[in-house]
Formats: C-alpha cells, structure tokens, sequence
C-alpha cells in the first residue's frame, strides 16, 4: 500500500485511492445501516461513522496489498 | 450554552493545530492555508460542517483545474491572462449567487481559488503544478481534520435546530392566529408575515444540510417537502379569511354561527400554542371546534343564492377550513420529522409521492451586477498590479476577487468588506506581535502550539456567538494569513508590510466596486422582485407555468424578500403608487390554479367562461407592470364566470371554483365593490 499508481503521468499514492474507495463503500454501508435503523443502537453516530471508515479502509488496503509487492509501481 | 460553546472553542483549536502539525511533518508548502481552512468550515452543526468542506473541495478542485489549465498557455500574456481570469471569477460568482443552497459555495470558491493559485505563481509559471497540488492538499487536511474534530467531540445536528425552529414557527403562528382570526387585517400584522415568509426559506435552505449529517439523523425529504408546502398555505389562508371577515363586516353583521366557529378557531389556536412550549407536543384539535365549523359551513350553504352576502360566508367557512387543516397538518409533519418512520395519514401520503423538487430562485439581474463587480474589481487590482510593477499586486487581486464574492450575497457589499478591512487591520498587530516578538523565542511545534492556542482558541470562541461569527472569522484568516506559517521561521519584515498592503488595497478595490455596481436602494429592489412575482401570476394566469406547488413555494419566498426590505414607512409611501402586496398576488395565484382546475374538469360550457376569467387577470397583471391599473375588465371577467358557475348543480368543485373566484374578485377589485349579476352582453 505503499506504492504509487500513475494517472496521465501524475503520480498518485495509492493510499489516497484506496481512501477514495474505502469512503464511497462507507457511505453505501452507512445508507444501508440507516435503511435498517442500526443506528438507534449506536451511542455516538459521528465516532461511529469515523471509525466505520478506519476499519474499512484498513480492510481495503490489507486486500489490496496481498498482490503487490511491497513498494511496487504500476504504471 | 456556555458550555456548548467553550466545547466548541476546543475541538475547533484542537483540530486547527492537528491540521498545522500534519502539515509540518509532512512538509507541506503552506501549513497556514490549512489552518484557515479549518476556521472557514468550523461551525457548531457537523452537517454545516461537512456540507461546506465538501463544497469547499469541489470548488477548490475545479479552481485548481482551471487556473493549470489557464496559466501555462496565457503566461506570457499578460493581459490576457488577467482578463481571463477575472472573466472567471465574475461568470463563477454569477452561478453561484444564482443557487441559493449552501452549494452556492462551491461556485465562490471555484471563482477566487484560480485567482490563489494562479496569480501566485506568474513569476514562476513552471511551479504552478505544485502549487497547484499544495493548495488542494491543504485545504483538503483542513477539512478532514474539522469534519472530523466537530463530527466527534460534542456534536450537534441540524435537526435539532431545524425542529426548533419549526416548534417556534408554529407557536408563533397560532398566538398570532388566536388573536388575528376575529379581526380584520391590520398594519401590525406584517411583521409576523414577513417572519413566517422567511422562516420557510430558512428551513429549505438548512435542510439541504441534513444529507450531510451524521448517520443517526433521520432523513425525511418527503416529510419536509410537504411540511413547507403546509407553512406556505397557513399565510395566503389566513389573510384571505381576514379579507372575507371585512367584507362581512362591511355588509353588516356577522352571523353568530360563523362568530361561533371563528371563536372557537381562536380558542384552539390558543391552546396549540400552549402545547408547543409544554413538553407535550401534538394536540389534536377538539370535536367541539369541528361540530361548529360544520354547523358554520352548512349555514353558509343553506343559501344556496348567490347573493354576495352568501359568496363571502362560503368562502370565510372555506379558508377556516383550510386554516384548521394546514396547522393540523403542520404539527403532525413537525412531529413526523424526528421519526421518519410515523406513518402518514393518507391525504399526506398521497401528496409525499408526488414529484417535485423545490428550487429558490436566484435573482439574475443581481448576480450580474455582482459579476461584474467581480470581474471589475479584480482587473483593477490587476491594472495595478501590472501597470505599477508591484511585487505584491498579485495578492490585491486575490483579495479583490474574494472580498467580491463572499460578501456579494449582501444587499450593500460594499459596507460589509470596509467591516472586513477593519477586521484585517485588527489582526496585523495581533500577527506582527506573534511574528517578531513571540516567534524568536520559541523552538519546536510543541511550544509552538501553546503560544497559538490562546489566539485560536479566543477565534473559536468569537465564532460561536452570532454577532462576533462574521468578525472571528475575519480576524482569524488574517491572522493566519499573516503568520504565514511555514516549516522554517524566517522574519521579513518588509514582506509582512508589503503583503498585508495588499489585502487591504485588494479589498478596498473590491469595496470601490461595488460601490459603483451593486449600491441598489432597497425600495427599488423590492420595486424589481414584485414585478418579477408580477410577471408570474400573468404567466401562471395564462396557463403558461403548470406547477402550481413549485410556482407557490417561490412567490412565498419573494413575499419574504419584499416584506423585509420594506420594513421602514418611508419606503412605503415611495413605492404607494406601486401598490405592493406579496401575500395579494401570492393569493390570487393560488385562486387562479384553484379556478383553472375546476374549469378544466366542468368543461363547456362553463369551462371556457372561466379561462376568460383567467385571461383578464393575466392581461390585468401585464398591465400592472407598466404601472396601469385596469379593474373593470376582471370585475366583469369574473362575475361572469360566477353567474355561469352559480347555475351549474352545486358539486364541490363548483364550491371551490365559487369561493376561489370570490377571493379573486376581493383581491382584484375596488374595496366595497359587490357581485352583481351581469348584463348579458348584447
């Protein structure tokens, strides 16, 4: 995850995708528990929504990572 | 309440300084420009929060987009490339002053950040790229750190505000109601209108914010849709019923039946209003109200004549109806909209799945001339620039472009940035004091930290009160602004000068401008709104706007407008010979949707009759706009089309399409005027 991706010659880390990624599939996630009313579980809404978005960043990235060798550039 | 705000003050230094530490260790090129951020977006609601930061991205992005775009190919030219870019700024503070949602800001700051990035890097076309990337890197660290910083410690949501603003809005209108119902309309009664016509717009706009709360917010667009719906027919029913209550009054007596429901109106109103401010909110209006209002109303239809007399009784018994069922309505959609999940009665639900989506019109002729505004004052500070050999210039520009448009949604811009350039000059000493005295003594970000976060924390603190906002703001742009942090320290004094010259020369530039394009006398503005709400009753009239729902929400929101720019007599007495009345035309609208309908379902040969009606309104209200006033015509348009309609058998279609045309007729002629059966025309 710590390899950069080139877009058109610019250079963008690929956590900065993956973050991209991991936001969009939050905001899905976060639709659908509002759709089922998880939330009135849920104590404090905003800590929960960050934290929703570290865990899945962090799954996105342990995926993504498997099959690239560490530092690798795709270009 | 102090302890919200002192709460406030913390997470907003706190994440202003994570924003600087991150930007340090990741030697960022201008840390401050994220600590600004960080203040600009910092509001006590963390839907306002987000909402703007993403706006505030978006429009960074395509500023950013832009000014790469512009400046490699124009660089050697440049005037065009000044040109160019104030071309942008103005075509950018055009679109967004024509979007009256918190979007808005996108458009704004798309504008300015082209003039930030671009005319930054003239001198060294070949680092626009980084620069460029910087900016956007910054600004986005801001908003993180402030979305998240407000969206975890201590937030606060839109809907609370949103329902309590609802809750008081409907406490108000039923002390009001209590008390107006009984009387005829009287000059009091104003302010109380022009508060409900803008809480409506309010409501619309802050609700455009829920989207972006946090996830336990519920989301009911229908519900709110609906709701505002209800807010704008409480007004144009209640004035029409003061309206019918004064002819009765002329005509004699009122009959004690309809006293009786009036009262009873009065009384429950009453205790609505009591039902707010208790913990206990819904309050179902008692039987004994509905078994007069029904009595009332069979009394007016037992006269099935059409003498005047019973045309008015019908159609006062009608708008109380109205009344009674739009304030019910009301207070169930307030309660509705804490849970998303109450099921609706069915005349709601049928009208939560109709289409629709309300848009507030912008006010083109306006935004134009803030354009140029726009565009003017900032190819003024770049004549000066240029023409001056001014090594500072370039930031004159810049702050002529943004003073221009963040303030340009004032009535008189030019007041507000003469407060902002006082705001700045506020600031600098505050700056050099940090800068030249502080600064030396201190090593390492820790230290760092402490001596900023009196000053940020005392910024914070001035945001959260509604008169100092505008001010803490000002003052702490300036102050980061001229810090202008950076990962070494290194002193120049002249620099400091020369930039902070040109902020305040760039927003006097800005002021000079719109001083000349956008001095505009309230009185004339409110001369302009009405005849634009003139122009589209004619065209609803004619049958050329179909969506009368859409066409109700944006006349309501134009009373709002003209109301409170004529709040002072003197105004008033210019404009008399005009003649303006917002809720007037907002009514007669109404009436025409209600007259078109039922004539479109009786058909011949009534139908036509009434489209005739309808035609010499519009031509009535063409006529107005060039100040004429033309009522015989309708008079006669329109007692016709009660006559025809007075011989058709008495279906409730027939009944609305009677009272509709009365109210009409009340609105649209002399006062005292009456119903006469007309000649037939020979």
């Amino acid at each position: 995850m710590i390899g950069e991706i080139s877009i058109g010659g610019v250079f963008v880390p690929q956590l900065l995708l993956v973050a991209v990624l991991a936001f969009t599939v939050s905001l899905c996630v976060r639709w659908a528990l509002r759709t089922v009313r998880f939330y009135r579980f849920v104590w404090h809404a905003g800590l929960f929504d960050v934290a929703l978005f570290v865990v899945l960043l962090w799954c996105i990235a342990m995926i993504t990572a498997v099959p690239m060798p560490y530092g690798a550039r795709v270009s | 309440m102090l302890l919200k705000k002192i709460a406030f003050a913390l997470a907003n230094t706190a994440a202003a300084l994570t924003a600087l530490y991150i930007a340090f260790a990741r030697d960022l090129e201008r840390p401050y420009w994220a600590v600004f951020t960080v203040f600009i977006v910092a509001n006590p609601i963390s839907g306002a929060v987000r909402s703007k930061g993403v706006f505030r991205f978006l429009g960074t992005f395509a500023g950013v987009a832009v000014s790469l775009l512009l400046i490699p190919p124009l660089v050697q030219e440049p005037v065009l490339l000044c040109l160019a870019i104030s071309l942008w700024v103005g075509l950018c503070l055009y679109l967004s002053l024509l979007d009256r949602t918190p979007r808005s800001y996108a458009f704004l700051l798309a504008g300015y950040t082209a003039t930030i990035v671009g005319l930054a890097v003239v001198n060294a076309p070949e680092t626009i790229f980084d620069t460029s990337v910087s900016r956007l890197e910054e600004i986005s660290l801001g908003i993180v750190c402030a979305a998240i910083a407000h969206s975890v410690f201590f937030p606060q949501n839109v809907l609370e505000e949103l329902n309590e603003k609802i809750a008081a809005t409907i406490e108000r209108f039923s002390t009001w109601l209590s008390g107006a119902v009984t009387r005829s309309e009287r000059p009091e009664d104003a302010e109380t209108q022009e508060q409900l016509a803008s809480v409506v717009t309010e409501l619309h706009v802050l609700y455009t914010q829920v989207a972006f709360e946090t996830s336990d917010v519920p989301r009911a667009d229908r519900v709110m849709r609906i709701l505002q719906d209800r807010l704008t027919a409480l007004l144009p029913a209640l004035s029409g019923l003061q309206q019918a209550f004064t002819a009765l009054v002329e005509q004699g007596s009122v009959r004690a039946p309809i006293v009786a429901a009036l009262e009873g109106v009065a009384r429950s109103a009453r205790s609505v209003a009591e039902a707010t401010q208790g913990p206990s909110h819904r309050l179902p209006l008692d039987s004994s109200l509905r078994a007069e209002l029904a009595a009332a109303s069979a009394q007016s239809r037992a006269g099935e004549s059409l003498d005047w007399r019973a045309l008015l009784e019908s159609t006062l018994v009608t708008h109380l109806n109205e009344l009674i069922v739009a304030l019910e309505d009301c207070q169930f959609l307030a309660a509705a909209l804490k849970d998303p999940w109450t099921k609706l009665p069915p005349h709601l639900e049928r009208e939560a799945l109709l289409p629709g989506r309300r848009i507030l019109r912008g006010d083109r002729g306006l935004a134009f001339l803030s354009a140029c505004a726009a565009a003017g004052g900032t190819l003024i500070a770049c004549v000066l620039w240029i023409e001056g050999s001014w090594p500072e210039g370039g930031v004159a520009a810049q702050f002529a472009a943004i003073g221009c448009s963040l303030f340009a949604t004032f009535d008189n811009p030019a007041k507000v940035i003469r407060a902002a350039v006082v705001g700045i000059l506020v600031a600098l000493p505050f700056a050099a004091l940090y800068e030249f005295a502080i600064f030396p003594q201190i090593d390492g970000f820790a230290s760092l930290a402490l001596v900023l976060s009196p000053a940020l924390l005392l910024f914070s603190f001035m945001q959260t009160s509604e008169k100092l906002e505008g001010a803490g703001l000002v003052i702490a742009i300036g102050f980061s602004g001229g810090l202008a942090l950076q990962s070494s320290y290194s002193p120049n004094f002249s620099e400091f000068v020369n930039s902070s010259t040109a902020e305040v020369v760039g927003l006097l530039v800005a002021a000079a401008t719109n001083l000349i394009f956008r001095t505009i006398d309230p009185a004339w503005n409110a001369l302009r709104i009405s005849k634009a709400g003139w122009r589209s009753v004619s065209r609803l009239a004619a049958g050329w706007e179909i969506d009368s729902r859409r066409w109700a929400l944006e006349m309501f929101d134009r009373v709002g407008l003209v109301t409170s720019r004529l709040r002072d007599a003197e105004r008033v007495a210019r404009l008399a010979r005009w003649d303006l009345d917002g809720l007037r035309d907002l009514r007669v609208g109404l009436n025409v949707a209600v007259v078109r309908s039922v004539g479109r379902r009786l058909g011949s040969p009534s139908g036509p009759v009434l489209e005739e009606a309808l035609g010499a309104v519009s031509r009535m209200y063409r006529c107005r706009l060039h100040g004429r006033l033309e009522e015989k015509d309708v008079e006669r348009a329109i007692d016709l089309g009660i006559t025809t309609l007075g011989k058709v058998p008495p279906t409730r279609e027939v009944r609305d399409g009677l009272v509709a045309l009365t109210s009409l007729r009340l609105d649209l002629t002399p006062m005292g005027s009456q119903y006469r059966t007309p000649l037939p025309p020979a």
